[in-house]
Parts: structure tokens; C-alpha cells; sequence
């Protein structure tokens, strides 16, 4: 079972740390993965996109034309990559800065997960919002394995950190799981 | 087996490059390849190694001349670029026979071309990395795992050839996370230094020199010194991964990034019932010659060049083992665009059906 994602937004949406966290905890689980970062020259604001593949067996080639899920943090970043999904994948779009789209020929998830996130503490915890929502639609890794993996990612930041991380998680997950 | 890490290709190979014996580094910044230096910066210090953020390239790998004239295992690194502009540095190296390892991360070109990935150095790397008619050894891996055991390896080559050695990546593999194995720490101490450095006096009372101007007959000499080693490497230092080439009737040859989309593609096109294969260069200077040269074209209808880059350098080495015996096609993708799986395996089929070449 292969299975790819692209990850797309502006600098500063923690796109690139989402792409990471979910290849990292997709390697953990014992599954092989890539994560490529395609960025421009600018260090925020401009356009940022990761590719991840997870893979059973090793993955031969890195560079999917189309994707099996893609995620558009913005409306911009869905204007450009809105070709690179394929028939049948997943769009999770931040409903927060993307307006629906009502595409029949995808699985279309929208949830204001800025929204969700500043309720929850901080804006930046925006992508675990995104990330739970993948988890509980798809399943590609285990909540239990995604959540050591931020332990260990927020482990010597500020407390407080990793449990509105982690609360973040869950409510991404309980949103996903309605659309399985 | 040792633990596995999920890292970046550009930080993996600068471990590996302090794993395998390097305690010198000078470079100047560079997209796609900052995340080497900007690694070293901190890791060289840690084992005793010195990091020097050059004034500019040319200074850079002058500086590593001199770290590698004292005889340290030294590193320097950048993209298309910076690698033109330490040409005379990679020349003078050649000339003085400095062992001394050299990576570019390549981008797309010529000019300052884009900061996005491409292949477009291929002939900068094999034909002319500076005046003066030298070689170095030119490796191209295609996994973080691949570039992470050519570095550690490297300077064993520089060392044992007294000649620089050159490892072409492109910014897919020095930006891309996979999974890593890293090697052990080779233990390298100071008087370990070759015989030949500055600083060994060997029990005389004085010192080696070290030099890449000669007099007429010794520069001759040299030259033909030179040759014969690379005629040594191609009997020694080819490597090459050869895929389902045995019954094939189309091979597509392609290195680095571009090997992995095209294998891909080559495996899907098997389970269609096309008898295809791929002949992965990974040393390309010396140029795996036999691989080509030795297919059985009674079977070969047609040899696809696939490269990230438009239009394909490597197309005259292939041209030169083909030798008129089956067409050669080729396809690509340049200036920051990336080659795709599908794009890759349509172009492959549009040939066999006929089309574009």
C-alpha cells in the first residue's frame, strides 16, 4: 500500500512540520516514507509545499504526479496544486481561508481549522488540527504513534505546549472520523 | 544493523562526511545545498574539525587546497553556480594532486538559473570541472542511504588517487527526508597524515612541497601519470546498477533523481508486458561503458535517455557505446520543473509507440 501527500500553503502555516511529523511518525510505525520540501527564496509568506509518500515496501521513486490526499492551508495554494490530486483522493481544505470547492470527483473535507486551533490556544497548532483530521479519515498511522512523536517534538517546549498539541490531535481526529 | 534515522539529505551527507574522516570545511552559502555548511558549522567544531564560511568560493576552496596540502580530510560544497566559480580552485587541486571531496547539489542553470532541483551539470561534472584537461572520479547516488556511503567512502579515493573527488547530487536528494543508516566514526588522528603533506617531515630536516607548477618534461609527466589512472578507473571504479535489461527491448539510462522516477516507470511498464529495463550510471566519470556498449541489439530497439535537464547531456556518452545500433531518445524536464512518475511513464511509452524522440 502506497499513499502520497501534498501538504500547501504560505511560509509560516506549518506546512513543511506537518509533512515532516507524518513522514517521521509513518517510519515509526515501521512503514517506509519521503518528505520533500519545495519552497521559493522568500523565509514567510511565500509559497510552501512538501510531498510525503508512505509506503509498505520501499519507495522506489519519490515524485508522484498526482497525489492521493492533498491539504490547501489557503486559497492560493488550491488555486495552484488544485490539478494535482487524483480522482477519488482526499482534499482537506482549511475552510478558515478556503472557500468549498463542491468538487464531485473528490472526497472533499473542509473544517476551519485555524478556527479550531485559536480556540484551542494557538493558531500554530493549525496543522495538528490538519494532521488529526487526515488520521481520523484515512487511518495512514495510529493516533497513539503520532501522539510520541509530538511528545518528543514538544518535550522541552513551554508546558502547556504539548497538551494543546495533543487536544489539537483529538479534535482533528473526531472531525475525520466523520467522513471515513 | 545499526538504528535508523529519518533525515535530510544535506545534513546525512555532512555527518557522513564527519563520520568519514573530514575535519575541514570552507564553502559559501548556496540554495539548494545551505543546510551542509549550515550542519558542519556546529558539528565540525564538536570533533575537533574547523568550519570557515569563506569571504567567497574561489576563497573557499582555496582554503581547502590548504587544509588538504597539511593532509586533513577536507570537504567543500555548493550548486552549479559556485561550483563554476571554484573551477581554478578544483583545477589547481587536480594539478597539485590534493585529495580533497567536492559535492554539488545541483539546481537549474545556466546562469543563476533557478533555486528549484535539476540535473543540468552533468557535462560540467564529467568533461571540464576546470582548465587544464583533468578528471575526477564522479559519483551520482539516487538515495539519501546511496550519498550518505559515497561521501564516507570518499576521500578513501581522493586519498589513494592523490586527486580530488567529485559527488553530483541535485536539489531533490540534498532536500529530500529518508530513511538513513549512518556508518561508524573512522578514526582518523593527525599523524595518520599522508607521507606526501606539508605536514610530515618524514625524519628529514625538511619539508615536502606541495605544487601545481612544473617545469616542461615533469608536467608531461604528470599528464601521462594522470591518464593512465583514469584508464585505471575505468577498469577499478565503474559502478552501475543494471534493472531488467536481460530481455530488453527499450533501456532507459538515467542517474540520480531521474533513475528513480524512470524505475518507477519501468516497473509499471514491465507489469503491461513491455519488455523494458534501466541502466543506472552511478559512477559517471568513469562512464559505464560495457552496460551500453555490450547490450545485444539484435533485441535493443531503442536506447531513452532520461535526465532532469533539457536538453540531455549524457546523451553523447550513450551515443558513443551505442555506436549507431539503435536509435537514442531522450526526455526530460529543466529550469526547477521536476520530472513526475506519470510524465515519465508516458514519455516512455509516446517513444515505443512511435512518437517524439
Amino acid at each position: 500500500m502506497k499513499q502520497s501527500f501534498v501538504f500547501s500553503g504560505s511560509g509560516g502555516q506549518g506546512i513543511m512540520s506537518a509533512g515532516i511529523t507524518l513522514a517521521h511518525t509513518a517510519i515509526d510505525m515501521g512503514k517506509h516514507a519521503t518528505y520533500l520540501p519545495e519552497y521559493g527564496p522568500e523565509q514567510r509568506g511565500g509559497s510552501a509545499k512538501c510531498t510525503v509518500v508512505i509506503s509498505d515496501d520501499e519507495i522506489v521513486s519519490p515524485l508522484p504526479k498526482q497525489c492521493d490526499n492533498l491539504i490547501v492551508m489557503n486559497e492560493q495554494a488550491y488555486a495552484k496544486f488544485e490539478e494535482d490530486i487524483k480522482e477519488g483522493g482526499v482534499l482537506l481544505m482549511n475552510a478558515s481561508r478556503v472557500s468549498a470547492k463542491n468538487r464531485d470527483d473528490v472526497r472533499e473535507i473542509a473544517a476551519p481549522v485555524d478556527d479550531i486551533a485559536l480556540e484551542l490556544g494557538s493558531e500554530k497548532a493549525a496543522n495538528i488540527v490538519l494532521l488529526g483530521i487526515l488520521i481520523g479519515a484515512t487511518g495512514v498511522v495510529s493516533r497513539e504513534t503520532l501522539a510520541a512523536s509530538l511528545e518528543e517534538k514538544f518535550k522541552d517546549k513551554k508546558p502547556g505546549i504539548l497538551e494543546m498539541n495533543l487536544k489539537a490531535l483529538d479534535k482533528g481526529i473526531e472531525i475525520g472520523e466523520q467522513y471515513k | 544493523m545499526g538504528k535508523k534515522s529519518f533525515m535530510k539529505g544535506n545534513e546525512a551527507i555532512a555527518e557522513a562526511a564527519v563520520r568519514g574522516g573530514c575535519r575541514f570545511f570552507a564553502g559559501y552559502p548556496i540554495t539548494p545545498q545551505n543546510e551542509i555548511p549550515e550542519y558542519l558549522s556546529w558539528r565540525l567544531p564538536e570533533v575537533g574539525g574547523s568550519f570557515v564560511q569563506g569571504e567567497s568560493e574561489i576563497a573557499s576552496v582555496n582554503m581547502v587546497y590548504g587544509a588538504s596540502a597539511m593532509g586533513i580530510r577536507c570537504l567543500t560544497s555548493s550548486s552549479g553556480p559556485g561550483i563554476s566559480l571554484k573551477a581554478e580552485g578544483i583545477s589547481y587541486l587536480a594539478g597539485a594532486q590534493l585529495p580533497a571531496v567536492i559535492i554539488n547539489v545541483s539546481r537549474g542553470g545556466p546562469g543563476l538559473g533557478s533555486i528549484q532541483p535539476a540535473q543540468s551539470d552533468y557535462l560540467q561534472a564529467t568533461k571540464a570541472l576546470g582548465h587544464g584537461g583533468f578528471h575526477t572520479l564522479v559519483f551520482a547516488p539516487n538515495t539519501v542511504q546511496e550519498a550518505v556511503d559515497t561521501v564516507y567512502e570518499a576521500w578513501e579515493y581522493a586519498e589513494r588517487d592523490r586527486n580530488p573527488v567529485f559527488i553530483l547530487l541535485d536539489g531533490c536528494l540534498g532536500n529530500i527526508m529518508e530513511e538513513v543508516e549512518l556508518p561508524e566514526m573512522k578514526e582518523i588522528k593527525p599523524e595518520d597524515a599522508p607521507e606526501w603533506s606539508l605536514s610530515r617531515r618524514n625524519g628529514r630536516d625538511y619539508q615536502n612541497g606541495i605544487t601545481s607548477i612544473y617545469t616542461e618534461p615533469l608536467l608531461e609527466g604528470l599528464n601521462a601519470m594522470a591518464g593512465e589512472m583514469y584508464k585505471q578507473w575505468e577498469e577499478d571504479d565503474v559502478k552501475v546498477e543494471e534493472f531488467m535489461v536481460d530481455d530488453a527491448e527499450y533501456v532507459v539510462v538515467a542517474y540520480g533523481i531521474a533513475s528513480r522516477v524512470s524505475k518507477e516507470a519501468v516497473m509499471k511498464l514491465r507489469e503491461k508486458g513491455i519488455k523494458i529495463g534501466l541502466i543506472r550510471p552511478i559512477t559517471l566519470y568513469p562512464f559505464p561503458k560495457a552496460s551500453i556498449r555490450n547490450l545485444d541489439y539484435s533485441k535493443v530497439k531503442g536506447i531513452i535517455d532520461i535526465e532532469m535537464t533539457i536538453p540531455a547531456q549524457m546523451r553523447d556518452d550513450i551515443e558513443l557505446q551505442v555506436m549507431g545500433r539503435c536509435p537514442v531518445y531522450e526526455y526530460g524536464r529543466s529550469g526547477g520543473c521536476l520530472l513526475d512518475d506519470d510524465g515519465v511513464y508516458e514519455a516512455i511509452e509516446e517513444i515505443i509507440t512511435g512518437g517524439a524522440d
